[in-house]
């Protein structure tokens, strides 16, 4: 037995000397990331995940830019990371309209270009990855009807949460869901409130949604923190929690992201809006690298994180939970 | 104060002239019982209960009001001399972000946390004051400025992610005895809202009684005149924002135990709503007049409007522009008075 330890460990050393100097050998690449903000959390676990899968490429070095949610500034910071000539830029852009032309001059300079979540104009770019709310949307719908199904709640009335009034993402995770819930006859969208995205407005605006109908076997919110923020409102309702359904959408891996109130047993279920930060430095690996050409467009799907396999999730998501 | 509208204004009948006046005068108040009729006319009625006359969602309206409500109290006397603090909204994310962090950290009690958030917004509220008055710069400018500072500092220390605050019953780390501000007294008066009462009749009285009350409308309605009077003007000044401080770090001590969570995006536009509810109420822009019982009616008000179209399911664009049309009107009835 400790001989085999020690054949493995020995094994392990000579693998590490051959690979380490092939590594260090190895073109370096500068890959320039420009994000448009810091500042929530679906963004934070953005460049986390974007930095661990740099971090799997020892010759690949990433330099991270935020663009404070203002267009002009990402524009600079474009330009700026062209100027430091690195090798591959990845961007997910403030707005389509105002980056088009930075993005199409880095693209036309022959830098490899990898828009992600929101697009921008035009197709000077090399490739978009992003996700499919309609599709999300949609799949919460189809697990609702599920769910009001084997609970055999007829009707099973939902409370949907939107987000900001008016957004893209609001506008398609409504219609995706209400696409899901078609072939449930028994779903029954009973009202609508919208928390602009915020926990603290979906909290007064579900608690107002229970005053005018406490019978609500589902709450379906545009986010998995909206969700939450009905939950507190269904709890100070005095409403049977045990018999209610709470879903949202994110599935963030943060301390107070969904898996974790999956894992704690406060939401029901909650769908993954994909960042796509993995799967573009694999495209920008193989496109520097193997030189392969990437198709123009990716649609991400999503994961359904359910109590069953929260577990898993957290450990694939690497979340922060115990 | 501007009286060059006075020769075009219609005068009405003197004896119709005194009720108006009467009337006018409980403007705050005024739109808070309008408001509360049209409610109670509109509700939706399910099982013979008028849904917003209910008492629970009477209580719901109370407890959603309280955060806006506190900060207004802070926000009126930062008015009243004639200043403005921009920011509340991010000094709240910062506190509460702060209450989220201590409470969970295990090493602190809840009345050491209290303590230590109370202080921290204080701190932020008396560098807009002394910045304010030291530099001789606008407080529009130097609390624009600490609303980006707080912000940032909020995201910075605390690494940009919301932090959970749940009490250990319920698989967090939090002293279950801070869960108390989340709690409802016999059941049924909400805990925020008794701390708002309480604060606004504590404030009120200090106003009304006390010198540095009488300082505060007389550096509004004269700063010269003040302190040619005698009063330290500059003085009272840091004391008023130190306290618009205080008042928002007790906001977002209730904020962050009421969401279960400590967030440093919390709290955007919260400066507005108050700068509403003070203006909604009665105070003057200008300064000098105003009262703290005014500045709750109108928070009250506010989320009044808020819950009313929430119980009718009320489109959310529709909303905006109601609350909007609302606001105006009640301000415009605020202008009608000075006129007269």
């Amino acid at each position: 037995m400790k001989s085999r330890v020690l054949a493995l460990a020995a094994l392990a050393a000579t693998t590490l000397a051959i690979a380490a100097p092939a590594a260090a050998q190895g073109k370096q690449y500068v890959i320039g990331f420009s994000q448009l903000a810091f500042d929530d959390p679906w963004r934070v676990a953005f460049n986390n995940q974007m930095q661990k899968a740099v971090a799997k490429h020892p010759n690949f070095k990433l330099v991270l830019v935020n663009a404070q949610r203002d267009s002009s500034k990402q524009i600079a910071d474009v330009e700026n990371l062209l100027t430091q000539k690195v090798d591959a830029l990845i961007i997910s852009p403030n707005e389509a309209a105002p980056l088009t032309a930075v993005v199409k001059r880095a693209f036309d300079k022959g830098v490899p270009v990898v828009v992600l979540d929101r697009n921008v104009l035009g197709e000077a770019y090399t490739m978009f990855i992003g996700a499919d709310n309609k599709l999300i949307g949609k799949k919460a719908g189809e697990y609702v009807g599920k769910w009001c199904a084997e609970k055999k709640f007829n009707p099973c009335n939902v409370l949907e949460v939107t987000g900001l009034s008016g957004s893209t993402p609001a506008q398609e995770r409504g219609e995706g869901f209400r696409d899901g819930i078609k072939a449930s006859p028994s779903v029954k969208l009973a009202a609508s409130v919208t928390s602009e995205w915020q926990k603290a407005k979906a909290m007064p605006a579900a608690a107002a949604a229970f005053q005018a109908n406490k019978n609500f076997q589902v709450v379906y919110a545009h986010n998995d923190d909206s969700t939450e923020g009905a939950y507190i409102a269904a709890k100070n309702a005095n409403l049977d929690l045990s018999k209610m359904l709470f879903v949202g959408i994110d599935g963030l891996p943060d301390k107070n992201g969904s898996i974790v109130s999956i894992l704690q047993g406060r939401l029901g279920a909650s769908f993954v809006y994909p960042n796509g930060a993995a799967e573009a430095v694999e495209w920008v690996s193989r496109i520097l690298e193997k030189g392969e050409k990437p198709p123009k467009k990716v649609v991400l799907g999503t994961d359904e994180i359910t109590p069953a396999n929260a577990k898993a999730a957290c450990e694939k998501y690497d979340c922060e939970f115990k | 104060m501007s009286t060059s509208a006075v020769s075009s204004t219609p005068i009405a009948q003197p004896g119709g002239r005194r009720v108006l006046d009467q009337v006018l005068r409980f403007q705050g108040y005024l739109g808070l019982l309008i408001v509360f009729v049209l409610g109670a006319v509109f509700a939706p009625v399910r099982d013979n209960t008028n849904l917003f006359l209910d008492v629970p969602n009477q209580m719901n309206i109370l407890r959603y009001v309280a955060e806006t409500g506190i900060i207004a109290i802070g926000m009126t006397l930062v008015i009243l001399i004639g200043e403005i603090d921009l920011a509340v909204g991010a000094v709240l994310a910062f506190s509460a972000t702060l209450t989220a962090y201590l409470l969970t950290g295990g090493q602190f009690g809840t009345s050491t946390a209290f303590v230590a958030v109370i202080v921290a917004g204080t701190a932020l509220g008396f560098t807009n004051g002394i910045v304010t008055t030291g530099l001789r710069i606008p407080s529009f400018v130097v609390t624009l400025a600490m609303m980006s500072f707080a912000r940032g500092l909020a995201r910075l220390i605390f690494g940009g992610v919301s932090i959970p605050l749940l009490p250990v019953s319920q698989g967090g780390a939090a002293p279950e005895s801070a869960f108390f501000f989340s709690e409802r007294l016999f059941g049924v008066l909400p805990v925020p809202a008794l701390v708002m009462f309480a604060l606004a009749l504590g404030v009120g009285a200090v106003m009304r009684y006390s010198a540095f009350g009488r300082h505060v409308y007389a550096i509004g309605g004269n700063p010269v005149a003040a302190r040619l009077s005698g009063v330290r003007v500059d003085v009272t000044r840091v004391v008023v924002f130190a306290i618009c401080g205080a008042l928002t770090a007790f906001a977002s001590f209730i904020h962050a135990i009421q969401l279960n969570q400590g967030a440093p995006n919390d709290g955007y536009a919260y400066e507005l709503n108050a700068i509403a509810a003070v203006v909604i109420g009665g105070t003057s822009l200008q300064g000098g007049i105003g009262t703290i019982a005014g500045s709750v009616a109108g928070a009250w008000m506010l989320g009044m409007i808020d819950n009313v179209l929430n119980l009718n399911n009320v489109e959310a664009d529709v909303q905006l522009l109601v609350k909007g049309a609302l606001i105006v009107a009640a301000v415009a009835l605020q202008r009608l008075q000075r006129r007269t």
